[in-house]
């Protein structure tokens, strides 16, 4: 009795204390094996430097290993990724492509950022991925010396077809702009029809058409007060442009930090166009609690006839327009009559890791990307413009993406390349604008607030 | 100490319980929170793979970081508020359903406690409804009783917006309290409330005198229960609700932690704000006991 007893403790001791280390064990193991792939990929790809002689025999190159892509879903969708991969895939039979992508993606693939084990290609869209914040962390593959004279699969150089350059960090290129978008101020064309409503093309009549649209009992304008980065994007960043005299370099010297550059009197004058559209009672009181898709859905309602957006709301909110609605565009409403209109542009960028296993394959991945096929697969499966020149009048894009696509190779068009700014900074603009259209700053307040946080960050 | 004998079988038992459960306890709670002791020292991104020591500058530069103060403002506020919400509320309902026998007590027993089985998401997205300017329940509530349509925006206030985020805070919890004090109030003899009948008490003079004294340890432990659960868990209704806007109004610590780490790519700072997190419920927690320290009067 007694030995038993003490059997029964001992077993169930053994027990617990296995238990628990069961699972520690399992997952060292599989732990392990991963390191072994990852391993095993180094040492099977060669990792020779084919930076300045990649020419049209390259895709006659056998690509091998793995090669891992990482790619966000977000309001384009996913369709075009799973084409262009399998077409990639096709072309390249020997090489093992693992795909990530989904909508969190970008937080779930952080730790192996961290831990120096990134996937071999980015697509840099969607929340917390800022291509700004991954070149400080040295995140990126510096790209400059093979953007010179890289050739896409069809021998054409992918710098002369890019619609907008890649940005520079110091001069260096670490991504490449892949997605075309436009920020700007959507209405809806029947409805303006309907009412009389001229579409505005300057500050002058986009104002006298709010009084009217006023007067009718629609509130002009909503935005989203919870991510006012979409008020800044369409409305304040092309106003200081405008105001600027259409020099774009003071948005890039914003970019940079530079103080000095918030303190210019264009951001004045801007800002206060903030102020008379809220002076004016033509922003709707609800934007500032609401999230982007409520604010889409109210301007969808023809609760207000104005919002401004991306090129990419139409698809996002494809399954909530209402028959009859027809999207019309305009990059910016804020330059004076008779001025030119300034597509403020946010591009969604790709690169390679600069801790990639497989860049060759990576290489081969941009070159097979940038390419006139591509870019008109692209317009068409996730509606929005590509970043490669061409002419897509003819093509099978939404009417929107064609009135962006001739805004941005219109002359009479200011287009600003895509911007990042130091988190940051942005942050500090994106609730002071907040705070501005609430009534709670002045302009003034506005820019000493984003001034001392440049400072900061200048520091 | 021989094998086999009666000690060495007790201690056996009893390190068998407490052995993986403090191993479980290291790895999950201890190891963490070193870890962000650790991060806090550091000026880290959070997605580079190196960091630099800079000591205790993050801890330094909090003092003179607005956000801080707000954020803290807004913390102790909602534990103030919702302890005092939550236990007036959860406590009356708790003596209504017991002392005062009605045909119905059981079924509010589940009404009342249904809050606390959906998920605070689903009440964040439910009460961002409610206060929603154009569509919300709450306006086209109140326009009922206007000539105007009332277009208040609940959550859009230049300051104080925070007080908005305490009804539905307080509406998720009162459910759960509200049963400890239940089961604390059916714990206390009937006796009692016949015999002090008998001597002619009323309701208000029982429930002062007996119901309260006897359920002291539950309030108590409800008192720092909230408390810890709002110092820690705030952040989840402010994400949903607010994203710490407009223009940081209603930051709480905990939301604030994650702009900072994740969205401002300060990890190390996010991490100090954690330790920050940390002390403060910690001290709050030994002052709320001094505070409430009463001695237990305990059913003989």
């Amino acid at each position: 009795m007694m030995f038993k007893r003490h059997l029964a403790a001992l077993s169930l001791a053994a027990l617990m204390i296995v238990a628990p280390l069961a699972g520690c064990g399992s997952k060292d193991s599989s732990t392990s094996t991963k390191t072994e792939d990852a391993s095993s990929s180094t040492t099977t790809t060669t990792n020779t430097d084919s930076s300045s002689n990649t020419t049209t025999d390259d895709s006659t190159k056998k690509l091998t290993g793995d090669f891992e892509i990482q790619y966000f879903v977000g309001g384009y969708g996913d369709k075009w990724w799973k084409k262009v991969i399998a077409d990639f895939k096709a072309a390249n039979p020997d090489l093992n492509v693992k795909e990530s992508g989904g909508p969190k993606i970008n937080d779930q693939m952080k730790p192996r950022w961290v831990g120096g084990n990134p996937p071999d290609f980015v697509y840099i869209d969607g929340p917390n991925l800022n291509d700004r914040q991954m070149v400080e962390d040295g995140q990126l593959e510096d790209l400059t010396d093979w953007m010179k004279d890289a050739t896409n699969i069809d021998g054409t150089k992918i710098s002369d077809i890019l619609a907008q350059p890649p940005q520079l960090f110091d001069g260096k290129v670490y991504d490449i702009p892949l997605v075309l978008n436009s920020w700007g101020v959507f209405w809806d064309k029947a409805l303006f029809q309907e009412k009389g409503w001229e579409e505005p093309k300057d500050w002058q009549s986009f104002l006298s058409v709010s009084d009217k649209i006023k007067a009718a009992g629609v509130t002009p304008f909503i935005h989203t007060g919870k991510y006012p980065y979409y008020i800044n994007g369409a409305i304040l960043y092309p106003a200081i442009v405008s105001a600027n005299n259409n020099d774009i370099s003071i948005l890039q010297d914003m970019a940079d930090s530079k103080v000095e550059a918030f303190q210019q009197p264009a951001v004045l004058t801007a800002l206060n166009k903030i102020v008379e559209l809220r002076d004016k009672g033509f922003i709707d009181k609800a934007s500032i609690q609401i999230n982007h898709t409520d604010s889409q859905m109210l301007f969808l309602q023809h609760k207000d006839a104005f919002i401004p957006n991306g090129l990419w709301l139409p698809n996002e909110m494809a399954k909530d327009v209402p028959g009859g609605f027809s999207f019309g565009f305009i990059p910016s409403v804020t330059q004076d009559s008779g001025g030119k209109v300034v597509a403020n542009t946010s591009t969604a960028n790709v690169a390679i890791a600069k801790n990639a296993k497989n860049k060759e394959a990576a290489k081969a991945f941009l070159q097979f990307i940038f390419s006139e096929a591509q870019a008109s697969q692209w317009a068409e499966l996730s509606g929005a413009p590509s970043n490669i020149k061409g002419d897509i009048s003819s093509s099978s894009a939404p009417s929107h993406v064609k009135d962006a696509a001739r805004y941005l190779t219109d002359s009479n068009t200011v287009v600003v390349p895509s911007i990042t700014f130091n988190a940051d900074v942005d942050k500090a603009m994106q609730d002071a604008t907040d705070a501005l259209t609430i009534g709670k700053i002045t302009p003034e307040e506005w820019v000493q607030r984003v001034v001392d946080v440049a400072k900061k960050v200048k520091k | 100490m021989k094998l086999g004998t009666n000690a060495w079988q007790r201690n056996l038992f009893i390190a068998t319980f407490i052995i993986p459960t403090f191993l479980f306890f290291c790895v999950f709670t201890v190891y963490p929170v070193l870890q962000a002791m650790y991060y806090s020292l550091y000026d880290w991104s959070g997605s580079s793979d190196n960091k630099t020591f800079i000591g205790l500058d993050n801890f330094k530069e909090m003092l003179h970081d607005p956000i801080i103060w707000i954020g803290m403002g807004n913390d102790y506020f909602l534990v103030a508020g919702k302890i005092i919400g939550i236990m007036i509320l959860a406590t009356f309902f708790a003596v209504a359903l017991t002392r005062f026998k009605f045909r119905l007590a059981n079924f509010f027993r589940s009404i009342f406690f249904i809050p606390n089985v959906i998920s605070v998401v689903v009440i964040g997205v439910l009460w961002n409804f409610i206060y929603n300017p154009q569509i919300g329940f709450l306006n086209s509530f109140l326009s009922l009783f206007t000539k105007d349509k009332v277009d208040i925006t609940w959550l859009g206030f230049t300051s104080h917006t925070i007080w908005m985020l305490l009804p539905p805070a307080i509406w998720a919890g009162i459910g759960f309290y509200m049963i400890l004090l239940i089961a604390a109030i059916q714990g206390i003899p009937e006796s009692y409330y016949e015999a002090s009948s008998l001597e002619g008490a009323g309701q208000w003079h029982q429930f002062r005198h007996i119901t309260l004294p006897l359920i002291w340890e539950q309030m108590k432990v409800s008192i720092l229960n909230i408390m810890m659960t709002t110092l820690n868990g705030s952040f989840v209704i402010v994400m949903i609700m607010t994203n710490g806007g407009p223009d940081n109004t209603t930051q709480v610590m905990g939301s604030y932690l994650y702009q900072m780490a994740f969205t401002q790519y300060h990890f190390g700072y996010g991490a100090a704000i954690g330790v920050l997190i940390l002390v403060l419920s910690m001290i709050t927690t030994v002052i709320l006991q001094r505070l409430m320290r009463q001695e237990t009067i305990e059913i003989s």
